[in-house]
């Protein structure tokens, strides 16, 4: 094992009564875009919460630079990595602004006063997500895809070096979808921002991501680069889906074609 | 500041004055000023003994209420989540009948806090489910009820055991009153009020995060059930704040926070806070004009008035909820 980055360690994980993941040893490569994929129920969400220490393992650990996950002062691990949970729901009324500013609480004092840094980082995510011209919009106001990007912002103003999102693109149009994870894209390649993301759809996953985590019902197909990972073969053992793979005649990435 | 910030304190201002000129004797703004510098006339007597004790309680008292109730409706989502709705002010109450009934010489805001957390922590025990499914807060809010029942029947229960005069007094007390408030009513309440208000304060860092799901608090570093916890335990001292000095006055906690947020057009927990307490103040107060005004020569209890106010509310609200399907 190595120490670096995020990393799981033999790691079991059990909704209710169910195990969902046994045994599961990887690592989530350093300052890039990963997505975990896999049949619905088979235990992706519940990784991706272990990961971020929203639900305690039954077994194994999860570890953050070598460091388990549960000995991490609370706090430091906030500055660390960031989650945005699927389909959050915002406060009644609540702004763009407001919300966005939030995401700055794990580096603010116990009565520390907002910063200028505070400000400036908030106006940097709001500018990333594209949404500058809208912060003093009440939430409930915005379309699907302007509200998934102000909750990105949230994420984003908590500045942290690990990104985790639980299927961002849900409930959004193939466009917005496409917007949504260029975005998340560019985090990656301007900070240097270790992204961790829950996909449903396999084309999306194999174009935007670097590496790719395949989970099937009885835990891990195959994890490494989409053109390793996305092939027939393990489509049939993850999914027990008959496809055809062919090269996306866009990107060149793996593009899945459904028998 | 926008203009809309300043109307709860002018409403507040009016309801004050309102509430210290009319009574049986109506007196003139010109006649309390008189009395309250000179210290002599019917506007001194108004001011010190009669109608100013009463009218500074139940400011204080609404105000711990709109406040509480405001807790409990931001951390539960639910309009109907109030102190009031979910039992802790019946469980204060009983605490306080209780202690007459038995002779337990304690503070009446001690037994009240007692009652209330109770309550509170029989609510949280009664919700619980077994299994990973999260306890929904109307599951809460329902048993809320059951124990308010439960908790008002015991009280009555209690009463009928009591000597006529006491049981007389009990009864009225219960359903929320103002009558004969001294000034240590009014101190106790604003000193008590005035502390939990100052440990909300500090509380609503937490709650700004809290308000956004239990996983988005956790990413950003909060310990969502330890301050969950604080924030139950706040409202809840905050409503026996005011159970002790009013009696288990109903539906001021879970009116004020909606009201005063669209009077003040204020959405952030902090400002809903503030607008809920000084509504809560202004209705509290009207509340008690109108009982006390209303039938001449009659006191009505100020909880009969709130009550008035209050089930309309309620039956709108819950044919909205219903129409909204949270129901």
């Amino acid at each position: 094992m190595t120490h670096t980055g995020l990393a799981t360690d033999r790691l079991s994980l059990a909704y209710g009564d169910r195990i969902v993941i046994r045994d599961l040893t990887l690592q989530v490569p350093e300052r890039r875009v990963t997505s975990i994929l896999g049949p619905n129920g088979c235990g992706k969400s519940t990784l991706l919460k272990a990961l971020a220490r929203l639900i305690v393992p039954t077994g194994g650990e999860v570890k953050l630079s070598g460091q388990a996950l549960g000995a991490i002062d609370t706090r430091v691990l906030a500055r660390q990595l960031a989650i945005l949970p699927q389909s959050p729901r915002a406060p009644d009324g609540i702004t763009v602004a407001d919300l966005v500013r939030r995401g700055r609480t794990p580096w603010r004092g116990f009565l520390a006063p907002w910063s200028e840094d505070d400000g400036r980082i908030c106006a940097q995510a709001l500018e990333q997500v594209g949404l500058q011209e809208m912060v003093d919009r009440p939430i409930d106001e915005l379309s699907g895809g302007q509200r998934q990007r102000a909750w990105i912002a949230l994420v984003l103003a908590q500045d942290t070096p690990y990104l985790l999102l639980d299927e961002p693109t849900t409930w959004l149009d193939l466009a917005h979808q496409l917007e949504v994870l260029s975005l998340l894209r560019q985090r990656n390649r301007d900070h240097g921002t270790t992204v961790v993301a829950v996909l449903h759809d396999l084309n999306l996953a194999a174009r935007f991501s670097d590496h790719l985590i395949l989970l099937g019902a009885d835990g891990l197909v195959a994890s490494g680069a989409p053109d390793e990972v996305v092939t027939e073969d393990r489509l049939r053992q993850a999914f027990g889906l008959e496809a055809l793979v062919v090269s996306d005649p866009v990107t060149g990435r793996p593009l899945v074609v459904p028998r | 500041m926008k203009s809309s910030s300043l109307v709860l304190p002018l409403l507040l201002l009016g309801a004050v004055l309102l509430s210290l000129m009319i009574g049986q004797v109506v007196l003139s703004p010109l006649q309390l000023w008189t009395g309250l510098w000179s210290g002599t006339g019917p506007g001194a007597l108004t001011l010190r003994v009669l109608r100013g004790p009463a009218t500074f309680t139940a400011a204080g008292a609404g105000a711990v209420l709109g406040a509480a109730g405001t807790i409990f409706q931001i951390l539960l989502r639910n309009p109907l989540a109030a102190p009031d709705v979910m039992g802790f002010m019946s469980g204060a109450g009983l605490a306080v009948v209780a202690g007459v009934a038995f002779g337990i010489s304690l503070p009446l805001p001690l037994l009240s806090a007692a009652g209330g957390l109770t309550a509170a922590v029989a609510v949280a025990l009664l919700s619980v489910r077994r299994g990973p499914v999260m306890q929904s807060s109307l599951t809460l809010i329902l048993v809320g009820i059951g124990v308010s029942f439960l908790a008002s029947a015991a009280s009555s229960f209690l009463i009928t055991r009591m000597p006529p005069q006491e049981a007389a007094d009990a009864q009225r007390w219960l359903v929320g009153s103002l009558a004969a408030r001294s000034w240590q009513h009014a101190a106790q309440v604003w000193g008590l009020g005035a502390l939990m208000l100052l440990v909300l304060a500090l509380q609503v860092r937490a709650l700004k995060v809290l308000e956004l799901g239990d996983e988005l608090a956790a990413g950003l570093g909060l310990r969502p059930g330890r301050a969950r916890n604080g924030l139950i335990g706040t409202g809840v001292l905050l409503a026996a704040a005011g159970v002790a000095v009013a009696g288990p006055v109903p539906f001021v906690a879970m009116m004020a926070g909606p009201l005063g947020m669209r009077i003040a057009k204020v959405t952030a927990p902090g400002a809903r806070l503030c607008a809920a307490a000084m509504t809560g103040a202004v209705v509290t107060i009207l509340a008690d004009v109108v009982a006390r005004s209303i039938v001449p020569g009659v006191q009505l209890p100020v909880g009969v008035m709130t009550g008035i106010m209050g089930a309309p509310y309620l039956l709108w609200l819950l044919s909205k909820e219903a129409e909204a399907g949270e129901l």
